[in-house]
């Protein structure tokens, strides 16, 4: 991460390819951000996204926050807060808890 | 990435004696990979052969011996990739440079691992764009390795074209088998076939051709067969939400998940989405070819878990708050 202008020092992660433009780019991640605290609220975990500095916020209810960069952090982060990976094909979570 | 200037990767695996360096030799005398290549070949032996048959490159040639690049000599290997995009950084993009490096792997090395290396490090990762995978495959010995060496079927699981050699020498009937056998393990990899690297045509692999039966090995009997799931994404795919699961799939069942890839029509264009275990390659923007078969089909290679929960989880991440 550059220090003067928040740019990312490398290429944008690979979930971020599909949007072209600034404002689709924004869009995607409040979007993005909305559906993602959808799916952590089972868990007992938060996520949102403010646009303005570059990062996902997760958080939890004991109030434990952070700031990812990315997708591959943030499921790195979700496995500590909730003690182990959250798994798609995990049976509890395909039967919808 | 229309304007993307990065340096072009082609990886050359192939398990011992399957005739990657027979191939190369060939393909650099007729030029397929461009005037401008530079060749890398690794040895996991400390006495080099191949070196002195693959002169034929016009950039040059680096030779790293005595150290498998995908392990024991990995750091040798983005020692050298990080002097070739130095040096290709330090010239003007104006005058004709180097346009691609082909990596001739040691018949050890996983391809996958060595595209980890390249993708996990800071500088090679802006340099240069891992384009393809060719695995060369042994047609008098694959089926033999593949029953026994849990590598080779590695191997062949990160290919994204395999090329059958010594295919002159090899009973038709077995030839049916092994290509049978090899799109059991990998669908998604095109397959041709060469005698001494010329390539020769195959003919259509006849309908009754049966799969050999692969022993499980000790390595993987835990978790059952390697096998393909082809999953039929929703054409009004929600791109963020797609991303958010398979990033989620990808970091709890990562070392299950051998490749993934696909062709997915989001808003940007067609995207090319190709993964090797936890690595997801940057997405590709693809030209648009018309309604193509293959858009918003995505295959997963892995295992250990049931084929029909795939497309379930995807739905359940796509509609988070929908019922199911």
């Amino acid at each position: 991460m550059c220090n003067a202008c928040g740019n990312p020092a490398a290429p944008g992660h690979w979930t971020e390819a599909g949007a072209a433009t600034p404002g689709d780019r924004l869009r995607a991640r409040f979007h993005r951000a909305r559906v993602l605290d959808e799916i952590l609220r089972p868990y007992g975990l938060m996520a949102h996204d403010g646009g303005v500095v570059p990062g996902i916020q997760l958080g939890n209810r004991a109030g434990a926050s952070m700031i990812v960069e990315n997708l591959t952090e943030l499921w790195a982060e979700a496995e500590r807060l909730n003690g182990a990976p959250i798994d798609p094909l995990d049976a509890r979570y395909l039967d919808g808890f | 990435m229309a304007s993307d200037a990065r340096l072009r990767l082609t990886l050359l695996g192939g398990y011992l004696g399957s005739g990657k360096t027979t191939w190369l030799r060939h393909q650099l005398h007729a030029e397929s990979f461009g005037p401008r290549v530079h060749v890398i070949v690794n040895e996991a032996a400390e006495t080099p052969v191949d070196d002195a048959l693959l002169s034929g490159a016009q950039e040059g040639m680096t030779l790293l011996a005595g150290g498998c690049c995908c392990c024991a000599g990995r750091g040798d290997l983005v020692a050298a990739l990080r002097q070739l995009c130095d040096a290709r950084s330090r010239q003007s993009s104006q005058v004709a440079r180097l346009d691609r490096i082909v990596l001739e792997t040691s018949g050890l090395a996983d391809p996958a691992a060595i595209v980890n290396a390249i993708q996990t490090d800071p500088v090679l990762v802006n340099h240069i764009v891992i384009e393809e995978t060719i695995v060369a495959v042994d047609a008098l010995h694959a089926l033999s390795q593949l029953a026994t060496e849990p590598l080779g079927r590695r191997q062949i699981g990160a290919a994204d074209r395999m090329v059958l050699t010594k295919v002159d020498a090899c009973d038709p009937a077995a030839l049916d088998r092994l290509r049978a056998t090899l799109a059991r393990l990998n669908a998604h990899a095109t397959v041709s076939a060469a005698v001494l690297g010329d390539s020769v045509a195959l003919p259509p692999l006849s309908p009754g051709a049966e799969v050999a039966d692969l022993p499980a090995l000790t390595e993987e009997d835990a978790r059952g067969p390697i096998t393909p799931t082809h999953l039929a994404v929703p054409p009004d795919l929600d791109w963020s939400a797609f991303t958010l699961w398979l990033s989620a799939l990808l970091h709890a069942r990562g070392d299950d998940l051998v490749r993934v890839k696909g062709v997915l029509r989001t808003p940007a264009g067609r995207l090319l989405l190709q993964t090797v275990r936890k690595v997801v390659q940057s997405p590709e923007i693809l030209p648009d070819q018309g309604a193509s078969r293959s858009d918003n089909s995505i295959v997963f290679i892995g295992r250990g878990y049931r084929p029909e929960d795939l497309g379930r989880s995807m739905r359940r991440f796509l509609s988070p708050t929908r019922p199911f």
